[in-house]
């Protein structure tokens, strides 16, 4: 019975992925790219990963779903009709020989067969190794946690969670440095609805509640730091449409502090340990649950601030540069 | 067939799905999705051999890379769509047909 699952979700999984590459309209595209990281989370719950399927419903189908979303204000759904329309006219001007494209696309799919083989005969023949889950659960009792996920992400191989926090302030600066916004405005396209801004301000402590009950949890059940900067991070955007940005609000100086605490307190914490005669990040057992918790708390508010910034920054290259020489207020 | 070995095929089918998006989609934002859906067909590999080597409980190294993996992807996407929507801006074009 539950093979019967595993292969529908399988091939459920693997339509999506291919729908949301060949239909036409961007719109679809993006819709059917929700649906494909929903049903990948709902696989990962079926192979007992429920934080990464969190994660992937979090971060990866929700918050770059709202990205791309945003991003088609940008790319009208009509233009990609529009552009298969001119494909049309430059293939027939330009390939005055249709044969002449045949032999590329051959090339593409023998490639593709070819790559698909590869990785079938590289998944069969992996040696079993078992893998490091007795190592992990052997040092379990030291990591001061209880959930081995956990234990893995800060403690073990801490190293990684640091560099990643580091990964998204970079993705930050990059989209900062595209953007080249100066300055945080009031968003142009905010709700006037006054019944929403009502709810979005409702929803605010209860989201900000369930953030902190997931990081909480994170010690000893699935949860943790990321799934709960995602939860933060969309109070920052809903507050951001809801027309009161966070980042005009607090000063500047406030807002670079928290965007960098997370990383920073992560790094002074590795030195202060090497100074004190360890390894980077090797927490001292007895203390190792409440450095982990303070590092966690620390690091889920800088991504979120992070991520509400990411998405202010995005929302804003939409309007055009010389609109925004105008005075706005 | 248990579990694992149906997720792994599905893995190496995802990720031929994501590479061959990358190159026959032309639209920025299409190749992006291309692009996460490659990873996800790498991250479906990697949790499916924790599954497989799962004792009292899965192997948790793989969930700490994949989760690291996703948000990394994550941050990287949001970069190329920052630059895809910059590009479209300032010359009008949503691919690279034009080679000039």
């Amino acid at each position: 019975m539950s093979i019967i699952i595993d292969i529908l979700l399988a091939i459920l999984t693997v339509y999506l992925a291919l729908q949301s590459l060949l239909v036409h309209r961007l719109t679809q595209n993006v819709f059917l790219f929700f649906a494909f990281g929903l049903a990948l989370a709902l696989a990962w719950v079926r192979l007992g990963a429920v934080d990464v399927a969190i994660t992937e419903a979090a971060i990866a189908s929700g918050f770059l779903g709202v990205l791309f979303l945003d991003a088609l204000r940008d790319f009208s759904d009509t233009s990609s009709k529009k552009w298969d329309d001119l494909e049309l006219v430059r293939n027939s001007l330009h390939s005055k020989n249709p044969k002449s494209l045949f032999l590329p696309r051959l090339a593409l799919v023998l490639g593709l067969l070819l790559f698909l083989f590869i990785s079938l005969e590289a998944i069969w023949k992996i040696p079993d190794g078992g893998g490091l889950t007795a190592a992990a659960e052997a040092m379990l009792p030291e990591s001061g946690v209880e959930h081995p996920v956990t234990a893995v992400l800060l403690n073990f191989r801490a190293y990684d969670t640091w560099l990643e926090i580091g990964v998204i302030l970079l993705g930050l600066l990059a989209v900062f440095t595209v953007g080249g916004i100066k300055i945080y405005r009031k968003p142009q396209a905010i709700t006037h609805d006054p019944l929403l801004r009502q709810v979005i301000l409702f929803s605010t402590p209860i989201l900000f509640l369930f953030g902190a009950f997931i990081l909480y949890f994170g010690k000893s059940g699935p949860g943790g730091a990321f799934q709960a900067a995602v939860l933060w991070g969309a109070i920052g955007i809903l507050l951001y449409l809801g027309g009161k940005p966070i980042f005009t609000v607090i000063p500047r100086w406030l807002l670079r502090l928290i965007l960098t605490i997370g990383l920073g307190f992560f790094l002074l914490l590795g030195f202060l340990i090497i100074a004190s005669g360890g390894a980077l990040f090797e927490y001292p057992p007895a203390y190792a649950g409440i450095l982990i918790l303070i590092v966690e708390t620390l690091a889920a508010i800088s991504i979120a601030a992070a991520l509400t910034a990411i998405f202010a920054n995005l929302n804003q290259m939409t309007e055009e540069p010389k609109e925004s020489n105008q005075p706005i207020e | 067939m248990e579990t694992y070995m149906i997720y792994s095929l599905t893995s190496a089918v995802i990720f031929v799905i994501g590479i061959g998006g990358i190159f026959i989609t032309r639209h920025f934002i299409k190749k992006i999705i291309s692009t996460i859906i490659m990873g996800g067909g790498v991250f479906l590999c990697f949790v499916s051999f924790a599954e497989r080597d799962a004792q009292a409980f899965a192997d948790p190294v793989p969930h700490a890379l994949v989760i690291t993996g996703i948000v990394v992807a994550v941050a990287s996407a949001a970069f190329a769509l920052a630059l895809a929507r910059r590009i479209y801006q300032l010359t009008g074009e949503e691919s690279f047909i034009n080679d000039k």
